[in-house]
């Protein structure tokens, strides 16, 4: 009876754990597609990875990180904190956006508070959501002095578009000017890039078939009044958005949809008010925000990883997109050779070079940063 | 042994095929005879090769949010979408929520009514007998139901065709003051959505000159990025994104073909072969009752016939 009875417990336990097992098994095979990103300073790059230059300012969920020398550090709390950009002074131009409005901030590099540039909350006791304002993409000038913006007014009823703004760094938006005049109920222009004798902008368009595309424009000094001042720089069926500027001035990269949903990361020279050939360098990825590094080696952007995690960081080497020139060709044999000789007579010809295939680098992987805001590159 | 493991697996499922089984095989009550005859069929009959095992299905999404009574809700959005296997294409069309025509229940109205009055009957028999079209199944899904998919699924990674900015966007979920207003700003570009923010890009419409139009484009955009991040789920993920969903979707596919139609959208992978299509004017005017459109059934028909056939 009683090896009957241990038999019986037995059975029972080995029943009872396998049915578990099994359930924490199948649990255990989840896709992990709902995984929640992962804070990057709880995971470093890889070591394998490669590490970037200087110091990369990129943001999670609210807040913003540094990333140098290969590790991670929060920089201010989570709390809306967007699209950063730097000052002359090395200090961080940035957006704190709220359920109503954004304002935009001056920080320094750890993240304290300097100045509040803008104040777009609605007065008090106001009811009417309309009276609150949004301010995004802040971008100082090489002046030092000066930051653009992209603003939401005026606006009116149900409209509500951006235009392009500047506005000085000590005073307020009072004393701000309006430089671009938006196509109504497009939400209009965005992220300015101030250029030597003007800004680079993304201009938000109805297309004929009444679909709404992006194009990069160029304006040398404010045209508040009208829709087609200054010049485009990409054609309509292009979907270009979100340019960045090489730190010699003489590229430019941007994505571009082609009216799919994916963004190419397309470059082309720039000679400060238009653009020369465009090459499509990414063709394969959804690229958001391509940023150039400071010492020119190479543009970061956000993409979704391998097997399609949120947006990571990945890095494309310069030689990706500028491969070097390739080596002195042989010069010409004195003795024999050219097309017409015969194959006994002349030189076995020099073997082109392997065509050495330059790939991206995924920097990051579980951290899923916000593609929507800028990243900001400081040497 | 195993049947403790087959007891481990049913623990596992059945929560999920429990909600399942409730939220799928619904039964359909056609408010008029349709003119296509059979509803419902398993497939339609198939007019060339190409159309072998091809079926369409119809997607109702609305506004079930606490300004309405849960049993009397508008259709905002209506998608027939029309799947090819045997081609690997899909074409989605998009009817505006505003289009005046005769309702299946009688009389004229919106044909986003038509849900209303007589349920996923009604909406169905509806677009069967003005579009001269055979749908197989639909879907209905909330409000809250789009968020809860979004976000069972870890959000949808979507190139966002241009900022979408509103004022006055309605703030009716999970308040006690559903005619209240927020501001919402969703930017422009590639960036992942939760489904929060993916339901602020695709309802609202103040700020879009195209008002339905524009919110038409942008639900097809967030319906082929579900698609694409649906591709990455397994089979142990269902009981996850059951619980999530929890009675916020219906639909008329038995579960049994729920469980088939899975590995057929992960087949889908050229996005050339996904085509979208809304029904700006010539194909819809202005002008008809109560800020409504009429439709040009001569611009209309030839084109949904083309791929609805």
């Amino acid at each position: 009876m009683i090896s009957r009875f241990l038999l019986g417990a037995f059975l029972a336990a080995l029943m009872l754990v396998t049915g578990i097992s099994t359930y924490l098994y199948l649990g255990g095979r989840q896709s992990h597609v709902s995984a929640a990103p992962l804070n990057p300073t709880l995971q470093t790059p890889s070591p394998r990875a490669f590490t970037l230059p200087g110091t990369l300012f990129l943001v999670q969920d609210g807040a913003i990180y540094s990333l140098s020398a290969g590790r991670f550090h929060q920089v201010t709390t989570a709390g809306g904190w967007m699209q950063p950009s730097l000052t002359v002074d090395g200090n961080l131009l940035v957006v704190r956006k709220s359920s109503f409005y954004s304002d935009i901030f001056e920080l320094n590099r750890f993240g304290k508070r300097l100045k509040q540039l803008t104040f777009n909350a609605a007065p008090p006791r106001s009811y009417d959501t309309g009276n609150n304002h949004w301010a995004f993409y802040p971008r100082m000038a090489s002046d030092g002095k000066t930051v653009f913006l992209s603003y939401d007014k005026p606006k009116g009823g149900y409209e509500v578009d951006m235009s392009i703004w500047s506005m000085p760094l000590n005073g307020g938006l009072r004393q701000g000017t309006d430089w671009t005049y938006s196509q109504g109920y497009t939400g209009g222009d965005m992220q300015p890039v101030p250029v030597k004798g003007g800004i680079i902008y993304t201009k938000y368009l109805r297309a004929n078939d009444g679909s709404i595309i992006s194009q990069i424009w160029f304006v040398n000094r404010p045209y508040p009044y009208t829709l087609y001042a200054g010049r485009a720089l990409t054609k309509p069926d292009q979907d270009c958005r979100e340019p960045s500027i090489s730190p010699d001035g003489r590229s430019i990269a941007m994505i571009c949809t082609y009216g799919k949903q994916i963004s190419n990361l397309v470059v082309a020279p720039f000679n400060g008010s238009s653009i020369g050939a465009m090459k499509t360098v990414i063709s394969n990825q959804m690229v958001a925000q391509p940023t150039w590094a400071p010492d020119g080696s190479g543009i970061a952007y956000l993409a979704p990883g391998l097997a399609d995690a949120p947006f990571q960081l990945w890095f494309l080497p310069r030689n990706a997109y500028a491969p070097p020139p390739p080596g002195p060709s042989p010069s010409p044999s004195p003795i024999g050779g050219g097309p017409q000789s015969s194959p006994a007579g002349s030189p076995s010809p020099t073997p082109p070079p392997p065509v050495v295939v330059v790939k991206p680098i995924q920097i990051t992987t579980y951290q899923g940063f916000d593609a929507a805001s800028t990243l900001a590159w400081a040497t | 042994m195993g049947l403790s493991i087959v007891s481990g697996g049913l623990a596992y499922f059945i929560p999920a095929a429990y909600t399942a089984v409730q939220a799928t095989g619904q039964v359909v009550e056609i408010a008029s005879p349709s003119p296509s005859g059979l509803l419902f069929s398993p497939t339609s009959s198939p007019s060339s090769p190409q159309q072998v095992g091809a079926f369409t299905v119809l997607l109702l999404g609305s506004d079930d949010d606490s300004k309405f009574s849960s049993d009397h809700v508008l259709t905002q959005s209506m998608i027939l979408v029309r799947v090819m296997p045997a081609t690997k294409t899909v074409v989605m069309l998009s009817i505006p929520r505003d289009l005046w025509l005769p309702l299946s229940t009688g009389g004229m109205g919106k044909i986003d009514g038509a849900y209303s009055y007589g349920r996923a009957g009604a909406a169905i028999a509806t677009v069967q007998e003005n579009f001269g079209v055979h749908i197989n199944d639909y879907i209905w899904v909330g409000l809250l139901g789009l968020i809860r998919v979004i976000d069972a699924i870890g959000g949808i990674d979507i190139v966002t065709s241009n900022p979408v900015l509103d004022d006055y966007y309605p703030l009716d979920i999970n308040t006690n003051s559903p005619y209240g207003y927020s501001r919402i700003a969703v930017l422009a570009g590639p960036q992942h959505l939760d489904g929060t923010h993916a339901l602020q890009y695709v309802r609202s419409r103040h700020n879009d000159l195209q008002s339905d139009f524009g919110r038409s484009r942008r639900q097809q955009q967030v319906l082929l990025a579900i698609r694409q991040k649906a591709k990455q789920l397994s089979p142990e993920d269902i009981p996850a994104l059951a619980q999530a969903i929890g009675g916020e979707i219906k639909t008329s596919i038995p579960l049994s073909r729920v469980a088939a139609l899975l590995p057929l959208a992960s087949s889908f992978d050229n996005p050339d072969a996904i085509r979208t299509i809304v029904l700006p004017s010539p194909y819809t005017h202005g002008g008809a009752p109560d800020g409504s459109l009429y439709p040009n059934w001569g611009y209309i028909l030839p084109l949904v016939h083309q791929y609805f056939p």
